[in-house]
């Protein structure tokens, strides 16, 4: 396996992704979660998670629920690797937090 | 937090919306396939409206095409249930081959727009109904014999031009008539026979070219420099088209060089400096629009 590629397309609809992630960033988050907090669609957002979790920024794994017991199916969650973590950084440093305001 | 007991949705939205979340999962890369109707799915019971849900499975459809372009060659965690239970990590790389699929839909769209094209053109085109042409003959006429038009080698000096005079007693041309109640074309009652060639007397038209006139300007003044320092000598014969009132009426052209391009050029200057000067072209005494070729000379004094 080559070196992966980090780079991201940084849009308005991933910085906000990314900052629902960065108020806490070992909190694992599922779609609907991110839904709820940004308001992005699901058409937007999906291909957004699967992008940075490509790019290393997120992991994802299921949750460890029984479906059963729960009365609802298992979610998938993402949360910031380390190195997303210090990426996502970078790109707000460099907007200086105003661009989203 | 269980929000399926909270909605009422009719059976059939219910079935609509994980029908188009199943296909959407489906369209996306097979890797892939798997996790994201499962993930969708439960994504799916976070939405508690039926326009909601129905928004999110046209989103999931959206997502999927979004997915399937930019994904191709990109590594994402597949985790499919079976992989994630073993707690493996699948990378997947997928080729999708020479088509795109926004090269599909575009080919299938062009094909749409032809099939609706041949469709119309062979549904409206005139070909029902109409009544079958009348049978015709054909009648093969001889050709009028054409008198020759002879030019005389010399464009300087008088020529004439014979034209054919009309003839006012050839007979019109007889028109089969059209029976108006059948819509058939009777024949002639009197067979077709050809008029007999006329006589057709020329017309002589007194025509005198024209040529450098009065002031037209001198040829050493044109007399390249150069040339004469090379005692360079020739005759350059110059294209030039003039007016009634011997002006140029286009850029004088060579016809036949003099062997040195120095010469040809001022030929070509003394050609264009004589606008004005040159003797028009007449016709029966009338000046008329013409073009004739002059011979301009370039001999050193000895």
């Amino acid at each position: 396996m080559g070196k992966k590629d980090t780079s991201v397309r940084m849009s308005l609809q991933t910085l906000r992704v990314l900052e629902v992630f960065l108020e806490n960033p070992t909190q694992q988050l599922a779609g609907a979660d991110v839904h709820q907090r940004c308001g992005i669609a699901s058409g937007t957002l999906y291909p957004i998670l699967l992008r940075l979790e490509s790019a290393g920024w997120f992991v994802s794994q299921w949750e460890f629920i029984d479906p059963s017991s729960a009365g609802r199916p298992r979610r998938r969650l993402y949360r910031l690797t380390s190195a997303g973590l210090r990426r996502a950084g970078e790109v707000f440093a460099s907007f200086n937090r105003g661009v989203l305001a | 937090m269980s929000q399926r007991n909270q909605r009422s949705m009719p059976p059939e939205f219910d079935g609509a919306t994980h029908w188009l979340i199943h296909h959407a999962a489906r369209r996306a890369p097979q890797s892939l396939s798997s996790r994201l109707e499962e993930e969708w799915l439960a994504d799916l019971e976070s939405r508690s409206s039926t326009l909601s849900r129905l928004r999110f499975a046209v989103g999931c459809c959206w997502a999927s095409m979004v997915i399937v372009s930019e994904f191709p060659r990109s590594r994402v965690a597949a985790a499919s249930p079976a992989a994630a239970a073993r707690g493996f990590v699948t990378l997947v790389d997928r080729n999708f081959g020479y088509f795109s699929l926004r090269s599909a839909t575009l080919f299938l769209i062009a094909g749409l727009h032809a099939a609706l094209f041949y469709g119309l053109i062979t549904t409206l085109s005139p070909t029902r109904g109409t009544p079958a042409p009348p049978i015709l003959e054909n009648q093969t006429l001889e050709d009028v014999p054409r008198e020759k038009v002879s030019v005389p080698e010399s464009l300087t000096s008088d020529w004439t031009i014979t034209v054919p005079k009309p003839d006012p007693e050839v007979p019109p041309l007889r028109i089969p008539s059209e029976d108006a109640a059948t819509g058939l074309v009777k024949e002639p009652t009197e067979p077709y026979s050809p008029p007999p060639t006329p006589v057709i007397p020329a017309l002589v038209v007194a025509r005198v070219a024209g040529g450098p006139g009065g002031g037209f300007p001198d040829t050493a003044d044109f007399y390249p420099s150069l040339s004469i320092h090379l005692g360079e000598q020739g005759i350059s014969i110059v294209r030039v088209c003039v007016d009634s009132h011997g002006r140029l009426t286009s850029d004088p052209t060579t016809v036949q060089g003099s062997g040195s391009t120095r010469l040809d050029d001022g030929a070509l200057k003394l050609a264009r400096a004589g606008s004005g000067h040159y003797r028009a072209t007449t016709e029966d005494g009338q000046p008329v629009n013409s073009c004739y070729p002059i011979g301009i000379r370039f001999q050193l004094k000895k």
